[in-house]
């Protein structure tokens, strides 16, 4: 009986530990696809342009993404049909968040260079993927 | 004229191929190409030093076409930028590349140690490695064929490639290719095929094999665990995530009260953390037993004041008076000739007759 006990709280302990292994590349994979959709979607044509960092500066990650994030809010959709699920990506992908390191200087988002919607979430995805990466 | 031949030829464009992730190179130009000799500067958007020439050319017959890069050289997710200079006869003209991004030409190297295993269900399992140090980033594509067919059947799937059914009397050829998945850059080079693997009987064999071989049980039982614990699509593992982050911590409430329970049960645990109050009813016994609970019995409290206490008590008025002497018209002492009236001494025994006498009222 004793034995069976002590084994039951080691089995608690370790589910406990693994619940803590965290699906950050989930989340990174779920926030590409939701771009890839918002590639497919998005209005380029009159669009406005928006500004896309590059050349990410190591360590301020988060900071790159809220400029990211800025520009998000601005795009349309194509079609008016795509709308609901449009608005939904943009949703989830403004929920996103990273983690600055050790953040310095980084340029301000209006340094960056103004590109097209589409251009500007291919920069986004490039952003992703070195998170996914690393 | 030579410069604009060669111009012409470059405009077609420098392809770059980063290999495995170990090094890379940048072709322009082929056998064909006329004799001019060409430099390769490159750099990187937000480095200090513009324009660093290639440290090591590639050469065909004497005529440079690539130039090799060490993986030191190499950053990737930052804008890489070439310029070509091609120069004949002292002219020389400038070729800029447009700008390239390194992890969306990644080719990876081709899958190695490809096993094949026999599952139930007349089921096969192709299994591989990579080279590739990451993983994560690879999606593969699996191409097959028996001897009977006449065609390849393709394949683009994760990490493990399953037949269904397969026949035992014929022989199976797989071959596997990787290639960076989006998720870790936008590439469009596969890798080479692997080296193939074969599987099953060939024609010329003696007769159709026994029959499967025998199944060790864990093998049937991980064919029916793993699906549950390698979901395949993204939104399948951040389902499960959910699941885990709500039913496991339930789950595992669940488990410490049913261990709470039992620990109730384990008297000889229970005891130590949570012992017994001690009872210092012994002490009383007498009170309880001999006295029947009556504190003031066993007190030792003397009956009048118990009944003193008693609230419905009530006390007899007791009068205490005292009399005067008999001869009250006594005249008053005088010093002349009359001894002092005697000082009233110890009380003789107290007599009717007596002229002074006391009442004394009882209490």
């Amino acid at each position: 009986m004793k034995r069976m006990i002590i084994f039951c709280m080691l089995f608690f302990c370790s589910t406990m530990v693994l619940t803590e292994t965290s699906p950050r590349r989930a989340k990174y994979r779920q926030i590409l696809r939701k771009i890839e959709e918002l590639e497919s979607m998005v209005k380029e044509k009159d669009a406005e342009l928006l500004y896309t960092p590059e050349n990410f500066v190591d360590g301020c990650e988060n900071t790159t993404v809220t400029c990211f994030k800025k520009g998000i809010l601005k795009l349309q959709p194509a079609r008016s049909q795509d709308t609901p699920k449009f608005t939904k990506a943009i949703r989830i992908v403004s929920r996103f968040t990273a983690k600055d390191k050790q953040c310095n200087a980084t340029p301000p988002c209006e340094s960056y260079e103004k590109k097209t919607p589409k251009n500007f979430l291919k920069g986004f995805e490039n952003l992703i993927q070195m998170l996914f990466k690393n | 004229n030579l410069l604009c031949h060669s111009v012409c030829l470059l405009l077609a464009g420098v392809e770059c191929e980063l290999y495995n992730e170990e090094y890379m190179t940048c072709m322009w130009g082929s056998r064909e190409m006329p004799t001019v000799n060409y430099s390769l500067f490159y750099w990187y958007k937000n480095a200090s030093n513009k324009g660093v020439e290639c440290k090591r050319y590639l050469q065909d017959q004497g005529v440079r076409v690539g130039c090799y890069f060490e993986q030191n050289e190499l950053i990737q997710f930052q804008s890489f930028h070439v310029l070509i200079n091609a120069s004949v006869g002292g002219k020389t003209l400038e070729i800029p590349s447009k700008r390239m991004l390194l992890q969306d030409l990644v080719k990876p190297a081709a899958p190695v140690n490809l096993t094949i295993r026999n599952m139930s269900n007349n089921q096969l399992q192709l299994t591989w490695a990579s080279p590739y140090p990451n993983d994560q980033c690879l999606e593969h594509a699996v191409k097959y064929k028996s001897n009977k067919d006449t065609s390849w059947t393709l394949s683009v799937n994760g990490d493990v490639f399953s037949l269904p059914s397969v026949d035992y009397e014929k022989s199976y050829t797989f071959y596997v290719r990787s290639k960076i998945n989006k998720f870790c850059g936008s590439t469009l080079f596969w890798s080479e095929w692997s080296l193939p693997v074969f599987w099953g009987s060939n024609s010329t064999s003696k007769g159709p094999p026994a029959g499967p071989p025998p199944l060790p049980w864990w093998c049937a039982v991980w064919g029916s665990v793993s699906p549950l614990l390698f979901p395949g699509t993204v939104e399948e593992q951040l389902y499960w995530f959910g699941i885990r982050t709500v039913l496991v911590p339930i789950a595992s409430c669940l488990l410490l009260l049913v261990l709470v329970i039992l620990l109730v049960r384990m008297e000889r645990v229970w005891v130590i953390l949570m012992p017994r109050i001690p009872n210092p009813s012994k002490n009383f016994d007498e009170l309880f037993i001999t006295h029947n609970g009556n504190f003031q019995e066993w007190a030792g409290v003397p009956k009048d004041v118990v009944e003193s206490f008693k609230p419905n008590y009530s006390e007899n008025i007791c009068y205490v008076t005292e009399l005067p002497p008999k001869d009250s018209h006594e005249p008053l002492w005088d010093s002349s000739n009359h001894a002092p009236p005697p000082m009233p001494g110890p009380p003789a025994a107290p007599n009717e007759h007596s002229p002074y006498w006391n009442s004394y009222g009882r209490v």
